[in-house]
């Protein structure tokens, strides 16, 4: 609650700031931090995804991004290195090799989280995330002025910058394929994936069957959904036969503070006194720059 | 008075379902109904079936001849633009998975009847309310991936599936015809294996397979259960058994043997003999019990313990009467018909006659108290 109270003073205080510097601003409120009961999300069982990356190619394909052939995905040495999404490519698959004994790796798919409580969200200062109904948490360019502060903040790091370009670079992550859940589909990966490794529905049902299956296969599963309260809980969760920290999971505390949204936030106060001048010349000057090259967008 | 007119309604709907039970499974006489019912008394409207405990669930097996040769799948045809349908030759696969675990590795939920196909249950549209199991696209990969990719290492599409557009009835008539001549061949029970083990004083593990079968009943799944053809079809050995620790070694073995305590049962320096009752148990069961199979008397399955050589845990109390002396070998004369059978035998397996109770200078089987005859 405090946490959302300091959110909405520090997006205030951007608007005020902007306003002060005789800038228009945009006036529609940012969308509350609804938690719909019916949000939806996917349910990852790593034991299950085979590692054919075929989530990678349906994502790229879906979001105009540029894609290789399919035939392209089949190699696997891309496995050898250790990858995380970026600005072009918003969900990877990495591989873990399991001990001599064991020959089957564990593939794992990553992306953005889509957290109950995003700390992005807490963290832009212009409210350019925000956590949609359906549980996407999603990002509004025209609004964004580049600051990067989701970057530092996600717990997962997720949040790309798209440093290659010099003008108007965006920040890339997964938005849960809101255009296509809009519009009635399923988000792309999770419709490709041959083996449903990434079952899409209403995050309760799929706690629920999550718990079930561990219930029914106690020796497949270690008895833990990462997601179900990491951070708060997330609308994308994880199902594995061993420590999410042996796959590179952060290790997290169930406590939905974005914490290192609020040391950027503290550090901010810290450093900066009166914050809201600065905030207010800097979020003014980058605005201008981006909308710069963005006129055809008329505001008021 | 209305109470108890409800209670006669609710016994005997509870009895008409049991007896509808035996008509829809008349197979599965020892299972409880809430091994796959949620409800009390299921319906064929509502038939309330439970999210499928995979290993737990009942399945019913039959020879690959019943099957289809082969199946074209082709359910999504008009969701895939990328993929032709597979065409699947359902019985070779039939024939492979005849010694892992036969139709339930596939068919996991499969009460008696016909069998149960993979979209008798899983959803076709991935799109859906009910994600406790997968949808049948997920279903069918899945089951597919677990051997292939365990063999193979490989997930291509490839290996499966046409590109879209080729012609698919030349696949069919190819897989038809392939599999039609190429049958798995019938899987070699070895006689007896030798284990190279590290135990100090007891490298040697002698084990005879067949007599694990012939003799003690088990089934090839009850050691192979759910073994891939990876098992097998090895492409490369890994370096496993040295990675296994002791217990996961001994696993199989477990299910039946003490392993943690009894080592020499198993272990020895040497080759170690065949399963021989009377060196074993110090019951010679070659002379009057050899063509028994072992259940006859062992009626609790793959426990062989117990009975101590008593004839009496099978046979009852012996008489005169009721035992037909003749069948040992040896008819009675006639002063001897009429005695008790504790006069001679007073060993409780009726081993070792004695005569001095009457004759001091007698004794068997010098004497014989009647007439040697062919035993029957
Ligand atoms: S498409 Fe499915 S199985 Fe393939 S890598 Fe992605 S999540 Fe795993
Ligand atoms: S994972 Fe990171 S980017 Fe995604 S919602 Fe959570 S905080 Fe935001
Ligand atoms: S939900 Fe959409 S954007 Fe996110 S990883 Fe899947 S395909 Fe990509």
């Amino acid at each position: 609650m405090a946490n959302q109270s300091r959110r909405d003073f520090l997006k205030q205080a951007a608007l005020v700031g902007t306003a002060v510097t005789g800038l228009s601003t945009k006036s529609k409120a940012a969308p509350k931090n609804s938690l719909s009961e019916d949000r939806m999300g996917v349910l990852v069982d790593t034991t299950v995804c085979i590692g054919c990356r075929k989530c990678e190619w349906a994502c790229k394909t879906a979001h105009n991004l540029e894609t290789p052939p399919l035939e392209s995905y089949e190699d696997r040495s891309v496995f050898e290195n250790r990858r995380r999404p970026d600005s072009k490519a918003l969900t990877v698959v990495n591989e873990y090799q399991k001990n001599e004994s064991e020959k089957i790796p564990i593939n794992v798919k990553v992306q953005c989280m889509h957290c109950d409580h995003p700390a992005c969200v807490s963290a832009c200062i212009v409210g350019a995330f925000s956590k949609q109904e359906n549980g996407s948490v999603i990002w509004d360019g025209d609004r964004c002025i580049g600051c990067r502060y989701c970057m530092v903040a996600c717990p997962f790091q997720v949040p790309a910058f798209e440093f290659e370009k010099a003008l108007k670079p965006d920040i890339k992550k997964c938005d849960f394929c809101f255009a296509r859940t809009k519009d009635g589909q399923i988000p792309a990966c999770t419709e490709i994936c041959p083996v449903e490794a990434i079952t899409y529905g209403r995050r309760e049902d799929l706690v629920k069957a999550a718990h079930e299956k561990i219930k029914n296969y106690p020796h497949r599963y270690i008895n833990r959904v990462f997601g179900e309260s990491e951070v708060g809980g997330t609308s994308w969760l994880y199902l594995s036969s061993k420590e999410f920290e042996e796959l590179e999971f952060p290790k997290l505390g169930k406590d939905p503070a974005p914490g290192v949204s609020e040391a950027i936030q503290h550090g901010i106060f810290a450093y900066f006194v009166p914050p809201v001048a600065l905030y207010a010349l800097l979020g003014g000057v980058m605005w201008i720059n981006k909308n710069k090259k963005n006129d055809q967008e008329t505001e008021i | 008075m209305r109470s108890k007119i409800i209670l006669i309604v609710l016994i005997s709907s509870l009895a008409i379902f049991a007896q509808n039970k035996k008509e829809a499974h008349p197979n599965l006489n020892g299972i409880s109904c809430k091994t796959c019912h949620s409800c009390d008394i299921p319906t064929k409207e509502n038939p309330c079936i439970k999210p499928c405990p995979r290993d737990k669930m009942v399945s019913i097996n039959q020879s690959p001849e019943e099957g289809p040769n082969v199946l074209v799948i082709d359910k999504f045809k008009s969701q895939s633009n990328i993929y032709a349908p597979v065409v699947f030759s359902h019985r070779l696969h039939a024939e492979m998975s005849g010694m892992a675990g036969g139709c339930k590795m596939c068919h996991h939920y499969n009460p008696p009847g016909q069998v149960i196909g993979c979209s008798d249950c899983h959803e076709l549209m991935r799109k859906r309310t009910d994600v406790s199991k997968p949808d049948l696209k997920g279903a069918y990969h899945r089951q597919c991936m677990q051997c292939h990719r365990s063999w193979s290492g490989k997930v291509d599409c490839v290996s499966c599936h046409e590109p879209n557009g080729t012609n698919q009835k030349n696949k069919e008539q190819a897989i038809t015809e392939k599999s039609s001549k190429r049958i798995h061949p019938q899987v070699i029970t070895p006689t007896v294996l030798k284990f190279d083990t590290p135990k100090a004083g007891g490298k040697i593990v002698t084990f005879y397979h067949s007599q694990h079968i012939d003799l003690f009943g088990l089934e090839c799944q009850s050691c192979h259960s759910n073994e891939s053809c990876a098992k097998c079809h090895i492409k490369e050995k890994p370096a496993s058994l040295k990675a296994k620790t002791a217990d996961q070694k001994h696993a199989v073995c477990s299910n039946c043997h003490d392993t943690k305590s009894n080592c020499n049962m198993c272990h020895s320096s040497t080759t170690k003999e065949g399963f021989n009752h009377k060196s074993r148990t110090g019951f010679d069961n070659s002379k009057f019990h050899a063509s028994l199979s072992c259940s006859r008397c062992h009626l609790e399955k793959t426990k062989f313990t117990g009975l101590k050589g008593d004839c009496i845990n099978c046979h009852g109390k012996w008489t005169q009467e009721n035992f037909d002396h003749k069948k040992t070998g040896l008819a009675f004369d006639e002063n001897h018909s009429g005695i008790e059978c504790a006069e001679c035998h007073q060993e409780k397996n009726y081993s070792n006659p004695v005569c001095k109770n009457c004759h001091e200078d007698k004794s068997y089987p010098k004497n014989v108290p009647g007439k040697l005859i062919k035993k029957k």
